[in-house]
């Protein structure tokens, strides 16, 4: 669906890259995660391959079109969620969508029901400059879903979002996921690239650090550890330990036979800590 | 339907703003200011504030040969008197007459406003006035009409082309420019950007708001100035085309920045430049080339000739046909440097 060689990107068209030789592909029905720390290049990826930014150098090929000679017939195909909500504010969430789905040559969604579907029914003809920050958010990305996209960009559609909307959101992306829409997904949420991506991009200063699968990465630099309380005597104990240190996991088995563990679970590494050990840095 | 959605929905927004409603409401404003202060035709006469100290024959023949002349004569009983009264009336000139020995003195009171012109009138017509009461008199002087059926349009509706130029034609530059960057900060022109439909779309729609609102107004004001007497067909022809010189004109000049604050800057100069047509239209004798070359130039003697009763339909057409394509130019132009920056 999305092939990208050699990307490069300088909004000052020097040789000060926002991103640089960026090479990935993504498959039809696939969800692939780009994560990185703010300014690390993935909005302006996002911004190539929809057309917003001109494309300057390499080659970036989306559902079967390139970039440079873009037809305005592709974008009946893609849906793009903004990371800054940009609706019109002077009309209502249910006249924005109503204005939007009309550029589109494609059979739509019933805006009614998209807004439902992310709750913001009961405002609908509210105009949309008083809409919350998240409400706003939350119409900009339902507006992407608008003509059905098979491939389906979203910059950040979970950020600002409290966690149970957040989830909500997660749980659509997750159903279109599974009707086989192609996703190309940002997101500083750990959680919600865990749980929805087939692979994931590490992006750092522009450069992509690593692609793979999250159950791969946490394979590979997962320590596999237990987190283990219990009690000994009096006083509460508590102990990480190593799968793979023989030590540990006798001291376990001792842990386990003496009977007297408060809580005992797995704990794997996050794709956070994994961000760490690889980049050296974090993700905010 | 794309072109009609998107303009309609601008319809829409622009109904909610500010600007859609200011150039009706200058408009309004400026009919209110021209009907009921400017005068239809204003008044040539002019206050006069005299003392006449003379005796018999004389003061008699003086007073008869003033009250000829069209001013509105008031007589007083001094010289300070006059003064006093020329102090509360700016529009006036105290005279006074006296006797001096055997002449008689004429003395003109001013202001200080007046020039050298208006100063050398008043000498030449009071030795005038003396010559035409001398005994063997006669008149020498003859009126030639240049042109036997040139008609002459009340002060008011010569100042209508003015706004009808400034505030239908070339307002739209500004506002246009206005709602694009509106849209830029909003961040909808991205959301725009990455549907089917196209940059011309979406320029053409902004397009026609301006022209709406350009038409409402110059129709609002001509309406309750000229009335009947205006050519509405010609009218509409040269606002569509003029108006949409104007916005196009905007839409090229935005094209080049990101910012309001960075386009107002040349915006600003090319409405003044524009602008400076008006003192040759005012002033005929004042008309040097680098101002014949301005657009405005034509409009604002195209706009005139609407209000004529036999306007110079050739000259109105060849402004609408110019005006016109030159939209056509600016617009493509602008649309092709749009469709590289309108999403940066
Ligand atoms: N319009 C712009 N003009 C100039 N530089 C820009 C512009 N937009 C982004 N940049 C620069 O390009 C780099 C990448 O920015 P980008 O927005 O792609 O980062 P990001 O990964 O999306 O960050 P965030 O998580 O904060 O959204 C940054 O160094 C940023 O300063
Ligand atoms: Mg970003």
């Amino acid at each position: 669906m999305i092939k990208v060689e050699g990307l490069y990107h300088s909004y000052t068209k020097n040789e000060k890259y926002a991103v640089q030789d960026l090479n990935f592909e993504i498959a039809k029905g696939e969800v692939l995660g780009f994560l990185g720390p703010s300014g690390a290049g993935k909005s302006t990826t996002q911004g190539v391959m929809t057309g917003l930014l001109q494309l300057q150098k390499g080659n970036v090929t989306v559902a079967g079109f390139d970039v440079r000679k873009i037809s305005r017939t592709m974008f009946n195909k893609i849906g793009v969620s903004f990371e800054q909500s940009n609706v019109y504010g002077k009309l209502s969430g249910l006249e924005n969508l109503e204005f939007y789905r009309k550029l589109f040559d494609v059979p739509t969604e019933d805006p009614k029901a998209m807004l439902e579907l992310v709750g913001l029914d009961h405002v609908a003809d509210q105009k949309a400059a008083e809409y919350s920050k998240g409400m706003k958010h939350r119409l900009t990305f339902v507006r992407s879903m608008l003509n059905k996209p098979e491939l389906w960009f979203l910059d950040e559609p979970t950020t600002g979002l409290d966690p149970a909307i957040a989830s909500q959101i997660k749980d659509i992306i997750k159903k279109k996921k599974e009707e086989g829409t192609t996703v190309f997904l940002t997101t500083h949420n750990m959680y919600v690239a865990d749980a929805l991506c087939d692979r994931v991009a590490f992006i750092i200063d522009g450069v992509i650090k690593l692609i793979d699968s999250p159950r791969n990465l946490k394979l590979q630099y997962g320590e596999r550890l237990v987190e283990v309380e219990y009690r000994e005597g009096d006083c509460l104990k508590k102990e990480k330990l190593s799968f793979l240190d023989r030590k540990d996991r006798s001291h376990l088995t001792e842990i386990v036979n003496a009977g007297n563990i408060e809580m005992m679970h797995t704990k794997e590494a996050t794709l956070e800590e994994i961000f760490i050990k690889v980049t050296g840095r974090g993700l905010k | 339907m794309k072109l009609l959605y998107s303009f309609l929905k601008d319809m829409k927004l622009a109904s909610k703003s500010f600007y859609f409603y200011m150039e009706l409401g200058i408009a309004l404003i400026f009919v209110v200011v021209l009907l009921f202060i400017v005068p239809e035709n204003p008044d040539p006469k002019m206050d006069v504030y005299a003392y006449i100290d003379l005796q018999g024959p004389y003061k008699t023949m003086t007073e008869e040969a003033l009250s000829r002349e069209n001013t509105d004569l008031i007589m007083l009983n001094s010289r300070e008197e006059v003064k006093a009264e020329l102090k509360g009336n700016r529009g006036s000139v105290g005279l006074v007459i006296t006797q001096a020995d055997d002449r008689i003195v004429y003395e003109y009171i001013l202001q200080g406003y007046e020039g050298e012109k208006f100063r050398n009138i008043l000498k030449t017509s009071t030795e005038a006035g003396f010559v035409s009461e001398a005994a063997n008199y006669r008149s020498v002087t003859n009126v030639i009409t240049l042109e036997e059926d040139t008609e002459k349009l009340s002060l008011r509706l010569n100042i209508l082309p003015v706004f009808l130029a400034y505030n239908a034609a070339f307002m739209g530059l500004f506002i246009i420019a206005a709602y694009i960057f509106l849209d830029k900060e909003e961040g909808t022109i991205k959301a725009f950007a990455v549907t089917p439909a196209r940059v011309w779309h979406y320029l053409l729609g902004k397009v026609g708001v301006i022209l709406v609102s350009g038409l409402m107004s110059g129709l609002v004001a001509t309406i309750f100035l000229a009335g009947l007497k205006a050519n509405y067909l010609h009218l509409i022809l040269l606002l569509i085309a003029t108006n949409a010189f104007g916005s196009t004109v905007g839409l090229f000049i935005a094209s080049f920045f990101n910012t309001m604050v960075k386009a107002m800057g040349w915006l600003y100069v090319i409405i003044i430049i524009l602008s400076f047509s008006a003192v040759s239209y005012y002033l005929p004798a004042f008309s040097p080339l680098i101002i014949r070359i301005l657009p405005s130039y034509p409009m604002l003697f195209a706009f005139r000739e609407t209000l004529y009763d036999v306007g110079n339909t050739g000259y109105i057409y060849t402004n609408v046909l110019g005006f016109s394509a030159a939209s056509v130019i600016l617009f493509l132009l602008a649309n092709y440097r749009f469709k590289k920056t309108l999403t940066v």
